[in-house]
């Protein structure tokens, strides 16, 4: 029959060799780092590098925390963009609202399974955090905005965004129709229904917005109001954590976009243009984050008092001196890139792509800054100087991670087309 | 009702540091685990230097960060003025420690069978302990306090919990003193009721001058300090100690 | 009808996050008593979760509502 021959678009179904093999890798990375993540569970946390602050001399956060932190920044830009597409009416940019879409919600899965790795009781943590959580805590907003709110006002937004393409697929017979009839939930193409969507898209938009200054904020305040960490107190710590989130998000949605555009020969569609804006946008808030970054730096230079300052010291001489300026010049080189791109008008996808790797690089670097320098170096009381190095296990745990945000992407791409269809 | 606090006279000090491993003793803490810890300062320059040491116990503030930062109403406060922890509660997500300016806080990195200073393999050990590696520890650890009902005495409960100084809330529910002052030999470890004005750590506070731990962090801290000074920042700990689990 | 069901479902899902918030789950301020620990409800914060998914879901219900007149 010449319908079952038809072909679904952005090669729903068709597994081609190297799908197959970036697949491999990412199942790879993530079943190692679920190994990683037994031996946690059988010998416990010693098998990281954390220990107590003290007489002990080390970190009770580490990297899983950084990663969490950078994981939900990631999470910020994809929606952020979708709704800006929507709210400001950018419909040159609609190809890559579903891709940006699909990243936030994978992205806050990694943020919630990293809090997860993270817990010395992980089983107990999902009982106790929905049953007893206190609003007076930090992590309040951290678990029931950030990452259950906003995951579940993503998905609402993926899944209303995609009716209109499921309904599409579904009039062609193949194995997921089932799946996209479910979708589609009986979505019929009328006038009327589109301009319903785009009602409740409209007003989805908007809602999604505050809520993400207001979940990008709380994971500011996890560390900005505690008084008793040198270098975490401050009024700045929530708007940096903002503009850091638009920073990686963004850089990952260019890289993302990309690559999509190489693998599925999406030359027309996402064109120059689109590449423009997210630049012009990446340019805003990394301009704003090392505006943030160098306040923050000369206050602290200028005036520090006795733990301040030894912590600076270690930032910018000591220890984590060589993260610190490789963040900083992994910052300061896109900048000087996208500016010099915004001035001549010529934006080359080559540089858009290495500059959304190196702020990403920073990304982590300068989270990674804010959780475990204030811990080791920080200490207001006499004990001997700390230190933090993850082991495997930890690494092994975030690059798991990784993979399986590789891989959750992936599968979703042969299932769901990651842009939106015209016509099948 | 009586509300806690404790009085140590650092000029009493000798930095023997029995109250460490009466701590230890008393609450089975697993190795690495110092709810008490005395630090042994150096200060001045050479030839004109000395020491001084000062006992470290968990603070149990008034304006506690672990008690306010705790997401799950794990570590709480006790109408006697105790900061406690329900280790049946506690999801280890160690906001406490991270939030605590003290450096009180312990966490149970590993199971704590077996994680205590004995050499397991040694074969006279073995022939007692047999194949439990379990040390033995008062039943009172175990049992649930207060009005509330919930267990907060002891160490080394589970892996994966945050635990720290309890003022030996077993003992006190006894109408023991803590076994830090308990054992104190020169007697500078000093516990008592507050509230009470005639209380012999009420008297002393009246009598000289105190201080607290890092009082400009806003904590109230319940544990005040009497001769000496605060340590600033040309204090030097002697020996540069890392505890390893 | 459309209207008014998911306008309502907004404002009980707001509702909700304000009333679990302040008045179910645990007290705000500086903890000075065990009261402080608990939530007066058991389950407080899950309430204000399902408050901030039925404000999302107010969406859903707007879209996939069938139309009384169709058909």
């Amino acid at each position: 029959m010449a319908v079952q021959t038809q072909k679904l678009p952005y090669g729903i179904g068709r597994i081609s060799g190297g799908w197959l093999l970036a697949l491999l890798v990412a199942l790879v990375f993530t079943v190692f780092g679920g190994y990683a993540y037994a031996q946690q569970l059988i010998y416990g946390e010693v098998v990281t590098g954390m220990r107590d602050i003290g007489t002990m001399a080390g970190a009770p956060w580490g990297l899983y925390i950084a990663f969490v932190v950078y994981f939900e920044g990631v999470s910020f830009a994809g929606i952020a963009v979708a709704a800006l597409i929507r709210l400001l009416d950018l419909d040159h940019l609609k190809p890559i609202a579903r891709m940006a879409q699909v990243m936030t919600v994978i992205a806050l899965i990694l943020g919630g399974l990293g809090v997860i790795a993270d817990v010395g009781k992980p089983g107990r943590a999902f009982i106790n955090l929905l049953k007893y959580a206190r609003p007076g805590s930090p992590f309040f907003g951290t678990l029931t905005i950030a990452i259950l709110g906003f995951l579940f006002g993503a998905l609402v937004y993926l899944y209303l965004d995609g009716r209109r393409d499921a309904a599409l697929l579904a009039k062609v017979p193949g194995k997921f129709q089932g799946f996209y009839r479910w979708w589609a939930a009986g979505y019929q193409d009328t006038p009327e229904a589109r301009e319903r969507h785009e009602r409740a898209s409209f007003w989805l938009a908007l809602a999604i917005i505050p809520l993400l200054v207001v979940a990008h904020s709380t994971l500011g305040f996890v560390f900005g109001l505690q008084v008793g960490r040198p270098g975490w107190f401050g009024t700045l710590q929530a708007p940096g954590f903002l503009a850091m989130a638009g920073v990686s998000g963004l850089g990952h949605l260019i890289v993302l976009a990309a690559i999509l555009r190489k693998v599925y020969g999406l030359e027309e569609q996402i064109d120059i243009a689109v590449f423009r804006w997210l630049s012009n946008l990446l340019l805003i808030f990394t301009a704003v984050y090392v505006y943030f970054m160098v306040v923050e730096w000369l206050t602290s230079v200028y005036s520090a008092n006795t733990a301040e300052a030894q912590l600076l010291n270690a930032l910018l001489r000591g220890e984590y001196a060589w993260i610190f300026w490789l963040s900083v010049v992994s910052l300061l080189i896109p900048l000087v890139l996208l500016i010099g791109q915004f001035a001549t008008g010529k934006y080359r996808i080559g540089w858009l792509v290495f500059s959304g790797v190196l702020v990403n690089v920073a990304a982590i670097g300068k989270r990674f800054l804010v959780v475990v320098p204030s811990q080791t170096h920080g200490s207001l009381m006499p004990y001997v100087i700390g230190s933090y190095s993850p082991t495997w296990v930890e690494i092994g745990v975030v690059l798991g991670l990784m993979g399986l945000g590789a891989l959750l992407f992936m599968l979703f791409a042969k299932v769901f087309p990651i842009m939106e269809v015209e016509e099948v | 009702m009586a509300r806690y606090g404790m009085v140590i006279d650092l000029d009493k000090c000798t930095g023997c540091r029995a109250c460490m491993v009466a701590c230890k003793v008393e609450n089975n803490t697993p190795q690495g685990h110092f709810w008490m810890y005395v630090f042994r300062f150096e200060e001045g320059e050479y030839p004109n230097t000395r020491t001084w040491f000062m006992p470290r116990p968990c603070m149990h503030c008034d304006n506690a960060p672990c008690v306010k930062v705790c997401p799950v109403g794990a570590r709480y406060k006790r109408l006697d003025g105790l900061t406690a922890t329900d280790f049946d509660r506690c999801i280890g997500c160690r906001y406490c420690e991270v939030a605590c300016p003290y450096g009180v806080n312990y966490f149970n990195w590993k199971k704590p069978e077996g994680n205590y200073y004995l050499d397991w393999d040694d074969p006279d050990l073995a022939e007692i302990v047999g194949d439990e590696k379990v040390v033995y520890a008062n039943p009172d650890l175990d049992k649930a306090y207060g009005p509330e009902k919930r267990r907060i005495a002891g160490g080394g409960q589970a892996k994966g919990v945050m635990e720290k100084c309890t003022f030996c809330v077993h003992r006190l529910e006894k109408g023991l003193q803590p076994a830090c002052a308990a054992i104190c030999p020169t007697q500078a470890i000093k516990f008592g009721d507050l509230d009470d004005p005639e209380s012999e750590v009420s008297q002393l506070l009246r009598e000289k001058p105190h201080f607290r731990l890092l009082e400009e962090a806003g904590t109230s801290p319940r544990v005040f300090y009497i001769g000496q000074h605060a340590p600033n920042p040309s204090v030097r700990q002697i020996e540069e100690i890392t505890v390893k689990v | 009808m459309r209207k008014t069901l998911s306008l309502s479902m907004v404002v009980l899902g707001f509702a909700l996050q304000a009333i679990s918030y302040f008045a179910l789950a645990a007290p705000l301020g500086t903890p000075t008593s065990p009261a402080y620990a608990d939530p007066r409800l058991p389950f407080a914060p899950l309430l204000f979760i399902v408050g901030v998914a039925l404000v999302f879901l107010a969406a859903v219900v707007y879209e996939l509502m069938p139309d009384k007149n169709a058909k």
